[in-house]
């Protein structure tokens, strides 16, 4: 370079950086040079200074060859991705970990610089390295071509403006500031700098596995979570429930009716018989009962067992709730006294409700509480409502499972057998029973949430409030109160007697998917596409819980009876069980292989099933899990929730599964031709 | 860069009438078309999930764009699949085939058929934790085995009952099927319906599910059925027709049928009455042995030794029953002359020691037991005899065998016969009669070996072929001249074959004399 050049390019980094002052002077010190050049060398100081400077020179035609050359950041990041790569494996996968960073925001930079083409072709030779993790968001950046887009994209905007927090033991951080500082290779320190908030801990570096936070780039926002996580929840059942009532019922016949042979045992005894005699009804043989009872008495050691080690603590209730008609409690005191204890070893029976000649046209289904009742949303508008009592009636009994529904397909006199709900002006969505089953609500495309009787078999009531596309709604465990969520990225509250929310839950920084209520009524969970899972306060409508590790849109949620935790499954197939107080998942739980639609508990929260796209209805064991935390905590072992049991169906995605109050599994699915 | 070429832009634009785009303003556009298009799609796949769908539909882009408020397309919710076509002299661009529909065809079309309206159908999935198999369930198409369970079984200890996770796998005409067969199988009374039934086993396709259910009732048949001779060859004979059939895969399952198979063959005591023709059987169930070993040896590189060295032990233990020993020499016999020549000659000499004194009727007082050595002595021959004959047949330049010869021959069966008769008339009255029905049972043995023509028959000696214990019972009687021609081949066929067999070389040295015997019957039993 010669001294004319680095001159001009001494001038221009100046004023560049807005030392007007020391350009000024350069510029004159230079004057003087060239008019004293002439007359003699005598005070062209400054000149030599940095021109005689090898070491000088170099810095500066580095900075020279900055700013706006693209090829700078492909070399910077692959030296620093294969020297990550060759690094020590006890400290690569932390260092690993920084490329992700890295290799998206040398991304966005160069979009934002304009450096369309480069930005493509730098974005297609790496995606390779983070594809496995990342996937989903690099679908979304890949759009990103044009400055423009940057600013229009909320997920980018919130990427360059918050930093991302990496965990990385001392060595490691070392090892990284040496590499950086070694090779000069200052746009990457930049980038580093900029972006990454590094976490240093002392000693040795975490296994890799461990540590979910790394798989989202969530920046500040992880802090906010962190913030809002310190809440307290009270996640105890509410005081004075069915259930409470029955053991003290229980207790109750105990003493009172010891005479009669009425005792705690016998009652079990009782409910066997009961439940030999549901099952006998319908269809079931009855040559298990042998082994239920042998299945039975451990499941009540077991339910012993939790009684004793975890009270579930008791809270009251922070919405005025309804009144129950005693009609509906006898009932549900009955249908609780008569459940089968579900464990590991004691298998529920699943009941599967395939809907056909649905011509791709089922969006949701929903089961009700006794599983009498099924629901159909279809894509043309209509809800479809079919009445399995009184088509087990007609059709000579399907409940039985039998295979004789040949007939019943024509129906009786040729009469459709469903009742049809006409109303909607966009595909349903959605449907929900209320816990009695006299009431339906379905929400829509046409962003209304509408309330049918399914007794009168009309629509009452039309819910206006959100603005896009209601995605879920489901009535609170109790009735009266509902909870929606839609594409506006809000969650709502409802009461069936006002026709504006109650409460509006915003905060997900994309679509909320799913709803569902805690058991004790006061807390409302939402999945989102973002791929976060929060908990909210029904009554003051805050976020008092973000529970961050899907990588893919969360689908399906599900609270334990017990309401200690709670179970989310995502896009990929992936479910997730999560402990409400820590706010940590307890650990992920793999096997489905798409999306998984629907997760359901069982009555005492042994069990919980997942029904998938992938044609399958999977039972979990989840005692295992809550009893082992505490060992967990000591020996650090993970492998705890398993797959008990895997029912594939004949090509039927499973879109709703409901266990009943005595533990019958329902599940409904729409048969979908296999592709030929 | 942007996936969107500018030559889609350029063409869009015409398409709405904006003829004067500029290159530049093309170049720029494509970026954000490709953004928006993205953008698009992100939404309508949202829709797609909340369809419950894993297919994206028209529909669900139609979804998307509403929600942007834009115009939805129209024209595309009909569901075919569009079928893109290249402009003529583009390269890159493409429009959609749309076909020119008459209005008359329309029209005159037939109403096309209402579609079934959504119906619900209800069935157990699972009943308690198990899948019944009904025609709404996924068929489960193999028993697998409950590994999963296994592992939490070690994991939890007895926290788990291992149920199968099937109970039942077959279709009710398979199990109807299976039934039938095994009943017909275990009856005695119709042996027409069970010529049917191996006829169809050997030849119906469809029948592979059952093949392990057949195994099972096989090996247990067998081992139950050990006192019924008739169940046992009906086994056999099921056997045959399965590995007859070419449908069916038996190989996995070859492992369990072999141990049924080998106990046919060796057994001491198959049936408990006197009538029953344990021979023949043996007979039948060698030829099954030589059947698998030919088809699968191949595959299965250890089954022949194995055999083998299974027969071998049988034939070599002196406390087995002479049955027995039958049994593994002809098992032996029917894996191939290599075998015969490594497991049996090698053998002989001992072996034959040890039979003489059983061979013996005077000294064997028990006409049983001397039945039996004989029965033994004649698979001795048969064997060494089809061992030989391999080793002749190498030759075909001896003279062929004349006509005459050959009658000269039958005539002598006939004589000796009756002289055989005349002279077991007074040692061995009661023998006689097992003896005729063995030579009726044998007789149909050596047609199986016709295959290789014998092209040697030059032996004058007229042997009766198809009983060669008897020969050697009146061996003695035979004519000396005889013995001398047989000598003068024999010598010539071991010098010629001297480095090819040090074996058969060792074995005549030993033998010399002895082993005339077993030439002729071999010549015989495969000339006849």
């Amino acid at each position: 370079m010669d001294p004319e050049q680095l001159d001009e390019f001494v001038m221009g980094y100046l004023k560049k950086k807005g030392f007007n002052g020391a350009a000024k002077q350069l510029q004159e010190a230079l004057h003087n040079n060239n008019n004293n050049n002439g007359t003699g060398s005598s005070s062209s100081f400054n000149s030599t200074d940095y021109h005689n400077d090898p070491e000088l020179t170099k810095l500066i035609r580095s900075f020279s060859q900055s700013e706006n050359d693209p090829t700078r950041y492909r070399n910077g990041y692959s030296n620093l991705r294969s020297w990550a790569y060759n690094s020590l494996d006890l400290y690569k996968h932390e260092l690993l970990r920084v490329m992700y960073p890295v290799f998206i925001h040398c991304y966005m930079d160069l979009v934002g610089k304009g450096h369309t083409q480069e930005a493509r072709a730098f974005f297609n030779s790496f995606r390779k390295d983070h594809e496995m993790i990342h996937l989903r968001d690099l679908q979304k950046l890949e759009g990103v071509l044009v400055p423009s887009h940057l600013e229009e994209m909320e997920f980018a905007r919130s990427l360059r403006q918050s930093k991302v927090n990496i965990k990385i033991c001392q060595y490691s951080y070392d090892l990284l500031l040496q590499y950086l500082h070694r090779t000069e290779s200052t746009l990457m320190l930049g980038i580093i700098n900029e972006h990454i908030n590094f976490q240093v801990y002392s000693g040795q570096p975490n296994s890799s596995s461990d540590d979910i936070d790394a798989v989202t780039i969530v920046g500040s926002f992880q802090e906010t979570a962190d913030h809002v996580n310190q809440k307290e929840i009270q996640w105890g059942l509410l005081e004075d429930s069915l259930e409470d009532r029955l053991e003290k019922t229980g207790s109750l016949l105990t003493d009172s009716e010891k005479g009669q042979g009425e005792s705690k045992d016998g009652d079990v005894d009782d409910s066997n018989k009961k439940r030999s005699t549901e099952i006998g009804k319908q269809g079931s043989s009855l040559k298990k009962l042998k082994k239920d009872k042998a299945g039975n008495a451990t499941a009540k050691v077991a339910r012993q067992e939790t009684s004793t080690v975890s009270p579930a603590p008791r809270v009251k209730s922070e919405l005025a709730l309804p009144v129950m008609s005693t009609d509906v409690e006898e009932s549900i005191l009955e249908d609780l006294r008569n459940r089968v204890q579900l464990s590991s070893v004691a298998m529920p029976s699943v009941s599967f409700y395939t809907f056909v000649n649905t011509h791709n046209g089922l969006n949701c289904a929903s089961i009700s509480h006794d599983g009498s009742l099924v629901a159909g949303g279809f894509s043309d508008s209509s809800i479809k409502v079919w009445d399995m009592a009184k088509i087990g009636q007609a059709g000579s009994g399907t409940l039985q499972g039998e295979s004789d529904t040949n007939d019943q397909v024509a129906g009786p006199n040729g009469r459709r057998n469903y009742t049809l709900l006409l109303g909607h002006s966009g595909p349903v969505y959605s449907a929900t029973f209320s816990p009695p089953g006299d009431f339906l609500l379905s929400s829509s495309a046409d962003t209304t949430i509408r309330l049918w009787s399914t007794q009168l078999n009309a629509n009452l009531v039309c819910y206006k409030g959100h603005n896009y596309p209601v995605w879920d709604v489901q009535f609170s465990p109790f009735g009266h109160y509902f909870a929606s969520c839609s594409h506006d990225r809000t969650a709502r509250i409802w009461s069936m007697d006002r026709v504006q929310p109650l409460r509006i839950m915003a905060g997900h920084l994309s679509d909320v998917d799913c709803v569902q209520w805690h058991p004790n009524c006061n807390y409302i969970a939402t999945g989102s596409s973002d791929k976060t899972v929060r908990l909210w306060d029904v009554q003051t409508g805050e976020c008092v819980r973000i529970f961050i590790g899907h990588r893919s849109m969360v689908l399906s949620l599900a609270m334990s009876p017990d309401g200690r935790y709670m179970a989310s499954g995502d896009e990929d197939g992936t479910i997730m069980m999560w402990d409400l107080s820590t706010a940590r998942c307890i650990t992920p739980l793999m096997g489905h292989n798409s999306c998984v639609w629907s997760l359901s508990y069982s009555g005492e929260g042994s069990l919980l099933a997942s029904g998938s796209a992938d044609c399958t209805v999977k039972l979990w064991d989840v005692t295992s899990s809550t009893k082992l935390t505490k060992a967990e905590e000591k020996n650090g072992n993970s492998n705890r929730l398993r797959s008990l049991r895997t029912f594939p169906t004949k090509s039927t995605p499973v879109h709703a599964l409901r266990f009943s109050r005595r533990n019958l599994l329902f599940a409904a699915g729409a048969l979908s031709k296999p592709t030929s | 860069m942007s996936i969107v070429p500018k030559e889609t832009i350029e063409v869009t634009a015409q398409s709405i009438g904006i003829t004067n785009l500029s290159p530049e303003a093309a170049l720029m556009l494509a970026p954000d078309v490709e953004y928006r298009v993205r953008e698009i799609m992100q939404e309508a796949i949202k829709s797609m999930r909340h369809s419950k769908r894993t297919t994206l539909t028209a529909s669900d882009v139609d979804g998307a764009l509403n929600l942007r408020s834009l115009e939805p397309t129209y024209g595309f919710a009909s569901g075919g699949p569009f079928r893109f076509r290249k402009a003529v002299g583009h390269q890159d661009l493409f429009y959609t085939d749309d076909r020119e529909v008459d209005f008359k065809d329309v029209i005159g079309a037939p109403l096309p058929k209402a579609p079934l309206d959504t119906e619900l159908v209800c069935h157990w999935l699972a009943i308690e934790g198990v899948q019944p198999a009904i025609p709404e369930n996924a068929p489960l198409e193999v028993i697998r085995a409950p590994a999963d369970n296994k592992i939490y079984e070690q994991k939890d200890g007895p926290l788990i009952d291992v149920r199968p996770p099937v109970k039942h796998v077959l279709s009710r005409e398979l199990q109807l099927y299976f039934q039938k067969i095994a009943e017909i199988t275990m009856s005695k009374s119709s042996p027409a319906l069970f010529k049917e039934a191996l006829v169809s086993l050997a030849s119906d396709s469809g029948l592979h599910p059952l093949v392990p259910y057949f195994t099972n009732f096989i090996a247990d048949e067998v081992s139950r059925g050990l006192n019924d001779f008739q169940i046992l060859f009906n086994l056999m004979h099921v056997v045959r027709s399965l590995l007859q059939n070419p449908h069916i895969h038996i190989e996995p399952y070859l492992h369990q049928l072999m141990p049924s198979v080998v106990t046919c063959l060796v057994s001491r005591k198959l049936g408990n009455r006197f009538a029953d023709n344990h021979w023949e059987l043996r007979d039948f169930t060698a030829k099954l042995v030589s059947l698998i070993c030919k088809r699968f040896g191949n595959t299965y590189h250890t089954l022949q030794s194995r055999l083998s060295k299974t027969l071998g032990n049988a034939l070599l233990d002196p406390k087995k029953a002479l049955t027995q020993h039958y049994g593994a020499i002809q098992g032996l016999t029917a894996l191939g002359h290599n075998v015969v020549r490594l497991l049996i000659l090698s053998n002989l000499e001992p072996y034959l020691s040890l039979l003489e004194p059983e061979l013996d009727c005077e000294k064997q007082k028990n006409q049983m037991k001397s039945y039996e050595a004989w029965r033994v002595y004649g698979a001795l021959l048969r064997a060494a005899g089809l061992c030989i004959h391999d080793r002749l047949k190498v030759f075909p330049n001896l003279p062929s065998p004349s006509p005459s010869l050959l009658h000269k021959g039958k005539g002598k069966i006939i004589s000796a016969e009756t002289r055989k008769r005349k002279l077991s008339a007074d040692s061995s009255q009661n023998q006689l009669p097992h003896k005729r029905l063995m030579t009726t049972t044998d007789g149909l043995r050596p047609q199986d070996h016709t295959g290789p023509a014998p092209m040697h028959v030059d032996k004058p000696m007229g042997k009766k072929g198809n009983e060669s214990e008897s020969r050697h019972q009146n061996e003695k009687e035979r004519g000396k001249g005889r013995v001398i021609t047989m000598k003068a081949i024999l010598g010539q066929i071991w010098k010629d074959d001297l480095d090819s067999g040090r074996l058969l070389v060792k074995l005549h040295q030993l033998y010399d004399d002895r082993i005339l015997p077993f030439i002729p019957s071999t010549e015989m039993s495969v000339f006849l």
